[in-house]
């Protein structure tokens, strides 16, 4: 479970996230979605304290994070972190350790998790994420689909309650998406929180039991997606759509 | 090599040719010797330049002063810089040798000194084993090497003193007129006595027979006139003892030019080599062991320390990297002498590593800001503190990408580590000079001393290649 309440956030005095209010619930899968420079990513870095913000609140279980949380950069903050996973839109594995490496650094070296117990833990879930031949490789040898599920998989290895992906698919082609709804499909199944940014719709229908649409820093409509993608009620959602087909149906070679 | 277009000349045609006696010497000598006139600038005062303008007035000449280094006086002489060397040269058997002596100007002592309050300290006898500072291949340095002490070379007159001072030789030998001038004059120190004394003589490259005649007759008329003693009467440095260049016979100087025993390169030379090569080994590997925390030190605090702590370190780069090494093994050892009491070895590896921190710091500021920002974002995202996340995910990127820069580093410090010289240590480098003026040439001490070095670079450039070769993979 992770909420937050009125979370503003300003660049340079333009307000990017304007008094955001929202529930993820366990077991829920969260797809947010907006035309580009809305403010999802800023959103997203802000619900595991990456970002900074201006005023409100970020809620973890009975964990609250402010804004001067965040800017002291202390404990607050880091358990905050330890408990909501965040998977990047480029990855970002260690690039001087291995698959096995990158999955078992944080579990040994943050929560203190002995190696034994931690190398056991890592293989796990590099075969959960179907990449247990390639635990030796190092990511300069990885394809981006086998990197992404390595950081999956690294983000997993806290045991976090909250899982966030920053537009999972934007690097994958779509066979491999198919292979990434399947895994994340079972982590929702496990009771996990997921939030995903994604500009796929296909990706949001198939997964997203809610999607939001952030525009301008506000969420303009939140729904089941079967409703909101097949009858938007904000004009602005619509033309957001619009083009979305266009650029989905292009993707696909149609 | 000589002066280009007159190749036919000899010494003393060339000089009568072009009308002036060039003399070579060191500014730098000080008192009374020559220096830069403070009243007249771009002139020079010192008895010796009275005693070049007396001799080229003799010659029908003018006399004209040229500044070279002090220790390359004999090779610039001999590359033909200069017509002849006029600056408290000593006769040793080693420069007898190499070049031609006219007969001695001056007859001076080699005056040991101790410290006041160092009362054990009575001659040379009690010095067994203890270090004794003077000038290298000195006439002082010769005798200390067969005095059983050991001689600890300097390059300047007031740095062995200010090391009796502050306890770091047990005592120092030098010419009388350098103890009067730069060690008498100390409070702290004690004159022990005279052991033993010497000349000084106009050197004049081999060929030049006819200019050291002229010399030599030039030196018997202002001797015979009083002209000479009243020079040095002037500089407060006549003594009855001179009266001997007065009455000097060409016999006297056949035979103190005798003695042209020079060393030769052996098993001994051998060894002392390859000690000067460990202390040249352990000071640029306890420099680089210093250098290298400090460096990564400076360039954290640079990248993620608060402000003011990120000034200081730039200010620590610009200040060590801005100034000559030289300038600040100087401060280190002499300067500080009074706060900081530092062996000449520990000083040495202090200063170096000092000043190759502020090198390294770059290095690795350049190595962390070559590892990608995502980098630093993924380790946080994962709950790891600041210096946790440098420690496991950005310092090891970094140092891959600062290996080469290290090992660079390394290679050009085991050469920077000759400057040590300056602060009494003998190392490769120092080693080489020296045997090189013993033995009278530089062929194999200087191959013997680039093999030494090329010997500890090399297998050192071939260990890093190995190990980015290892790294590359990740
Ligand atoms: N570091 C920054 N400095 C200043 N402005 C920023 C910064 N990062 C983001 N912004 C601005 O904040 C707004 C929201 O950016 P954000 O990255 O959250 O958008 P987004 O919805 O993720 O867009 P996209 O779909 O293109 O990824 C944009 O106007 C962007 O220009
Ligand atoms: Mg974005």
């Amino acid at each position: 479970m992770i909420e937050v309440e009125k979370l503003s956030k300003r660049y340079d005095g333009r307000l990017v996230l304007d008094g955001i209010d929202a529930t993820f619930a366990p077991g829920e899968m969260t797809a947010l979605v907006g035309p580009s420079g809305g403010g999802k990513s800023t959103l997203l870095r802000c619900l595991n304290g990456l970002e900074s913000f201006d005023a409100g609140v970020v809620r973890v279980g009975s964990d609250t994070l402010a804004p001067g949380d965040v800017r002291a950069q202390g404990e607050k903050v880091r358990s905050i972190r330890r408990r909501v996973g965040f998977v990047f839109q480029q990855w970002h594995l260690f690039a001087h350790r291995t698959a096995l490496g990158n999955v078992t650094e944080a579990p040994m070296h943050v929560k203190g998790v002995g190696r034994k117990e931690a190398l056991e833990r890592g293989r796990e879930l590099l075969e959960k994420v179907g990449l247990s031949h390639r635990e030796d490789a190092y990511p300069s040898e990885l394809s981006g689909g086998e990197q992404q599920r390595v950081a999956i998989a690294r983000a997993l290895a806290m045991e976090p309650e909250v899982l966030l992906l920053d537009e999972p698919t934007s690097a994958l082609d779509p066979e491999r998406v198919g292979g990434l709804i399947d895994v994340l499909e079972q982590l929702r199944s496990e009771g996990l929180t997921l939030v995903s940014v994604t500009h796929e719709m296909r990706f949001a229908q198939e997964l997203a039991s809610r999607v939001l649409v952030l525009y301008g820093g506000r969420i303009i409509e939140e729904g089941p997606p079967d409703r909101v993608l097949a009858s938007p009620h904000h004009e602005r959602t619509r033309a957001f759509l619009g083009l979305g087909r266009v650029a989905a149906l292009r993707t696909m070679g149609a | 090599m000589p002066a280009c277009g007159a190749e036919q000349d000899s010494g003393l045609a060339r000089v009568r040719r072009t009308g002036e006696l060039r003399w070579g010497a060191d500014a730098q000598g000080g008192e009374p010797y020559a220096m830069e006139d403070p009243d007249a600038p771009g002139g020079m005062r010192g008895f010796e330049v009275e005693l070049a303008e007396a001799l080229a007035r003799e010659l029908g000449v003018k006399a004209r002063f040229v500044q070279n280094d002090w220790s390359n006086l004999i090779p610039s002489l001999e590359r033909g810089g200069f017509d002849v060397a006029l600056n408290g040269m000593e006769v040793t058997p080693a420069r007898s040798g190499r070049i031609l002596f006219t007969r001695p100007y001056y007859v001076f002592n080699l005056r040991l000194l101790a410290r006041q309050d160092d009362a054990a300290v009575t001659g040379m006898a009690a010095l067994r084993g203890q270090r004794v500072g003077t000038l290298a291949n000195s006439l002082a340095w010769d005798l200390l090497q067969r005095s059983g002490v050991e001689a600890v070379p300097y390059e300047g007159v007031e740095e062995p003193y200010i090391d009796l001072e502050q306890g770091r030789v047990r005592a120092v030998l030098m010419d009388d007129i350098i103890a009067q001038r730069y060690g008498q004059v100390r409070p702290g120190l004690r004159l022990v006595g005279d052991v033993g004394e010497g000349y000084y003589a106009i050197a004049v490259r081999q060929g030049d027979e006819d200019l050291r005649e002229a010399l030599d007759a030039a030196l018997g008329r202002i001797a015979h006139s009083g002209e000479l003693r009243a020079i040095f009467q002037r500089w407060g440095i006549d003594s009855a003892a001179q009266q001997r260049m007065v009455d000097w016979t060409d016999a006297q100087t056949r035979e103190v030019l005798s003695n042209t025993h020079t060393a030769r390169m052996g098993w001994g030379q051998l060894v002392l080599f390859l000690q000067a090569a460990v202390v040249t080994l352990l000071v640029s590997a306890g420099a680089m062991v210093l250098a290298i925390p400090l460096g990564v030190g400076l360039a954290l605090t640079r990248l993620y320390g608060p402000g003011w702590a990120g000034r200081l370190a730039t200010a620590y780069v610009e200040l060590f990297r801005g100034t000559p090494v030289l300038l600040q093994l100087y401060v280190l050892y002499y300067g500080l002498a009074g706060v900081l009491r530092l062996e000449p070895l520990s000083a040495a590896i202090l200063g170096l590593g000092l000043n190759y921190a502020a090198y390294e710091a770059e290095v690795y500021r350049a190595g962390v800001l070559a590892v990608p920002r995502g980098q630093l974002e993924a380790a946080m995202a994962l709950g790891m503190p600041l210096k946790l996340a440098l420690r496991r995910v950005i310092m090891p990127q970094a140092f891959r990408v600062a290996l080469p820069g290290v090992t660079n580093d390394f290679i050009a410090l085991l050469k920077d580590s000759s400057l040590v010289s300056v602060i009494s240590v003998v190392e490769l480098t120092k080693r080489m000079t020296i045997t090189a003026v013993d033995v009278r040439s530089w062929l194999i001490p200087g191959a013997l001393c680039a093999l030494l070095y090329l010997a500890m670079s090399y297998p050192l450039s071939r260990l890093a290649r190995r190990l980015e070769a290892r790294l590359e993979r990740g």
